[in-house]
């Protein structure tokens, strides 16, 4: 019970944010390939930073335990990713904001964006026995972080990397912006 | 404001229909991981799946502990989970077998490989030694008090949400610069949307261990048809298995929560075709919109079932930890995404 009021609650703030910042629209998320609006990059890399630095106070509190640090696995990593931005830019979706426009009431996304995400699943199911064996044994780094790999503090590297994030923005500041 | 109904009854189906078909689900730990791959690698309790055993090198494209060792990956107890466990390797045909007709043959060469290491395939399982003990747990009278004040908190968290949501609905758009104003807003910066998105990856993978993830629960929920329309897969039979999990619950707590912003923005409408940047490009035909939609959803979610995650599982919960997968697979999107928005965009003669 309390883990669904979490769940519910998580996901609204999620699917808050995203209408928010204006990725339940079509042309904020096609733009980006184009490098005409840079509205997602913003977005993604400002949530990954505060996720990042919110996580390690949390483990550095010690109130975080065993963090779900995902596989390092070089070619399925890429491939998927490949796969996975052909169809962001023919949609404009992602999995989660096509939940999101369903919730505006688009009703593409209700039938075809889940329709679809229910079909890419199975798809990926029929595959997965022909394809993962040798797809995900390539360069395979384990539950790998960069801290780890260069072994420095992982706040420093945070630090840094949010450094890194501000110079971008602030390069890109104005630019492709609403440029459609 | 008028409450009208027909707005707020299709998410209110879609809750219930969620709730309805919800069922006690199983380890719901990383994402889609089963209890072995939560305790054995997450926490790195005795980890295997980086070690160099040719039996978990070749098995580890998946979460396949159970198919091979049995117990039960749903079970969330040290004893419970370990019920029920074999040893693989001392009867082949019939760990393997569901899997590899010719599972005698195969075992042959990791009984070669157990055997070097000194036969440990002989030796009976070890025992099941409890791991180092949490915290003592607190006292049986104050575990009470506080589960009623969990109770209190929790009644005086909905009633108090629902004074703000009507304070909120009531009034309309106030000047620019106050709180309602700011709540009722159609756009915030990415940048404090971006933050408050940070935020939910924090308490998320911070305190419940697992990534705020939207694809998984995909996959779970497509193993509901995919398992009747394959009764034979491995796939649906050891790996992914129906379940209304967390992230399920996660979706619908996102349908609710763009539902909320877009609705108090007076934003949501009804709608079959996308904003003003579609039509010019593709013409106002509903089924060209449907069938490319559909396409770009299917490559979508097969795309982050290859990977490992979608832009919110992986890109950015995965990106928060440092994790390299988060970057590479970035940087995979790009490479994909720009040549093909440009080729949807060429100019045409």
């Amino acid at each position: 019970m309390i883990a669904i009021a979490q769940a519910l609650a998580l996901g609204f703030l999620f699917g808050w944010m995203l209408h928010k910042a204006g990725l339940t629209r079509y042309a904020t998320i096609v733009n980006v390939f184009r490098l005409r609006d840079l509205t997602v990059i913003r977005f993604m890399l400002v949530a990954l930073v505060v996720g990042g630095l919110g996580t390690q106070l949390l483990v550095e509190l010690g109130l975080a335990h065993g963090l779900a640090v995902p596989s390092t696995r070089l070619a399925a990593n890429l491939v998927g990713g490949v796969v996975f931005g052909v169809g962001m830019a023919t949609a404009g979706y992602c999995p989660g904001t096509i939940v999101a426009q369903a919730g505006e009431g688009h009703l593409d996304a209700w039938l075809a964006g889940l329709g679809g995400l229910v079909t890419g699943a199975l798809v990926y199911g029929l595959l997965q026995p022909h394809l993962m064996p040798r797809l995900a044994t390539l360069g395979v780094h384990g539950r790998l972080t960069v801290p780890h790999l260069l072994g420095a503090s992982p706040w420093l590297v945070l630090i840094v990397f949010a450094q890194l994030v501000a110079i971008l923005m602030l390069a890109l500041h104005g630019r492709a912006r609403e440029r459609t | 404001m008028p409450l009208r109904l027909h707005r707020w009854l299709p998410p209110a189906l879609a809750l219930a229909a969620v709730a309805l078909a919800a069922r006690p689900a199983a380890a719901q730990c990383e994402g889609n991981a089963s209890s072995c791959v939560d305790c054995h690698e997450i926490q790195r309790q005795r980890p295997v799946l980086d070690d160099d055993h040719p039996w978990h090198r070749d098995h580890r494209f998946g979460d396949l502990c159970v198919a091979c060792h049995g117990g039960n990956a749903a079970a969330t107890s040290l004893l419970g989970a370990h019920a029920g466990r074999r040893d693989p390797l001392v009867d082949p045909a019939a760990s393997c077998g569901g899997c590899h007709a010719d599972a005698p043959a195969r075992a042959d060469r990791y009984l070669a490989r157990a055997a070097a290491d000194g036969g440990a395939l002989s030796s009976p399982l070890e025992p099941l030694g409890p791991p180092a003990p949490p915290a003592a747990p607190p006292a049986a009278s104050a575990r009470g008090a506080s589960h009623r004040a969990d109770r209190a908190f929790a009644i005086a968290a909905i009633v108090l949400g629902g004074v703000l949501a009507w304070q909120v609905g009531r009034r309309r758009r106030r000047a620019p610069g106050s709180l309602v104003g700011w709540l009722r807003a159609p756009r915030w910066s990415p940048y404090v949307a971006g933050a408050g998105l940070g935020v939910a990856v924090a308490l998320t993978e911070g305190f419940l261990r697992r990534p705020l993830s939207a694809s998984g629960a995909f996959d779970r929920l497509a193993a509901y048809p995919g398992r009747a329309l394959f009764p034979h897969s491995t796939y649906y039979a050891h790996i992914m298995t129906p379940a209304i999990t967390w992230h399920v619950w996660l979706m619908v707590g996102v349908l609710l929560g763009a539902f909320a912003s877009s609705r108090l923005a007076h934003q949501a409408h009804a709608s079959w075709l996308p904003d003003a940047q579609w039509v010019p490009r593709f013409g106002p035909s509903r089924v060209r919109r449907l069938l490319i939609a559909f396409a770009g959803a299917a490559l979508v979610q097969l795309g982050a079932g290859i990977a490992g995650g979608c832009t919110a599982g992986l890109a950015i919960s995965g990106g928060a930890l440092l994790a390299p997968a988060a970057f590479v697979f970035m940087a995979g999107m790009f490479a994909g995404g720009v040549p093909t928005a440009c080729w949807w965009y060429r100019r045409r003669s």
